[in-house]
């Protein structure tokens, strides 16, 4: 449940947590999204409770995705709905959200790519080597991210003004 | 002098382009990739290079490396825009013949520095 107090109007109560991810890695997540919000947004975020496991699910209708693979491999994803993402391109580009007309893929991609990117830096000094992909962008209505695999998932509820966005880490078991 | 701006993302070439007009560089040409910025070299020429490493097509690294090999371009001065921070990825873009690093997110103030360093302000 969302730390503002109450759950989440974007999320939807599904099943229940299953594993958790080593909190020390969930806190590099949280920083590398504020980071990238502070400097690139010129927003800040008000970090909320990890979700841990596939409990909730964010009702979004931008969700960008940047893979990685190394010494562990995974996902990062970003959601928000198609409202906070007009208002995060305007302030990227420096234009009123209702100028935004097509940028908002392009710019949640990069948003995504930069926490992706961030957060694998802040990895890597761990010793942590990663590769990460080149980003992908969802825009739908009302999805989720359902990996295929088994692993460990936590999405990270964030508030920026009225707004909420979401950022998921899901990093995948590698077979023994 | 002109700058040749070479990123994939479309938001991320208009940031650095804003950021550079408003550092009064008004002479800036793009390209989405690395061959796309070989094209435009070679039509148009750049005084100053900022690129991104992860670019589908050509990364920024193979274009680095393919422009060290030509003579125009042997000592023209390249900032690496990108994600790719670890020490590793430094020391790698470095050896492909890379000027100067900004390291995304970044600050215009950061990017101004970063252009008076490689120009040896």
């Amino acid at each position: 449940m969302p730390s503002w107090g109450g759950e989440a109007p974007g999320v939807m109560a599904r099943e229940r947590p299953t594993m958790r991810p080593n909190p020390q890695i969930v806190e590099k997540l949280v920083e590398a999204t504020r980071e990238v919000f502070e400097t690139m947004v010129f927003r800040s975020l008000t970090t909320g409770v990890p979700i841990e496991g596939d409990a909730l699910r964010p009702s979004s209708n931008v969700v960008g995705t940047v893979g990685f693979a190394g010494s562990q491999s995974g996902l990062v994803a970003f959601y928000s709905t198609l409202d906070a993402a007009r208002e995060i391109t305007g302030a990227m580009l420096g234009i009123e959200p209702s100028q935004v007309n097509g940028e908002v893929p392009d710019a949640i991609g990069e948003i995504t790519n930069m926490i992706a990117g961030s957060f694998r830096t802040k990895m890597a000094a761990e010793g942590d080597a990663w590769a990460i992909s080149v980003p992908t962008v969802t825009v739908g209505s009302d999805f989720y991210i359902k990996p295929m695999v088994t692993g460990q998932r936590v999405l990270v509820p964030f508030r920026m003004g009225e707004a909420e966005v979401f950022v998921e880490l899901i990093l995948m078991r590698h077979p023994r | 002098m002109r700058f040749l701006v070479v990123d994939d993302s479309s938001t991320m070439r208009r940031i650095i382009t804003n950021t550079l007009n408003k550092l009064g560089h008004q002479d800036v040409i793009e390209a989405s990739n690395g061959r796309e910025g070989i094209e435009r070299l070679s039509s148009l020429g750049a005084d100053l290079i900022i690129t991104d490493w992860n670019m589908p097509e050509m990364s920024g690294l193979e274009f680095i490396r393919t422009i060290r090999r030509t003579p125009e371009h042997r000592d023209t001065p390249v900032l690496m825009v990108t994600t790719n921070a670890a020490k590793d990825d430094i020391v790698e873009a470095l050896r492909a013949g890379v000027t100067n690093y900004v390291v995304k997110p970044f600050t215009p103030e950061t990017i101004k520095e970063k252009i008076d360093a490689v120009l040896g302000r």
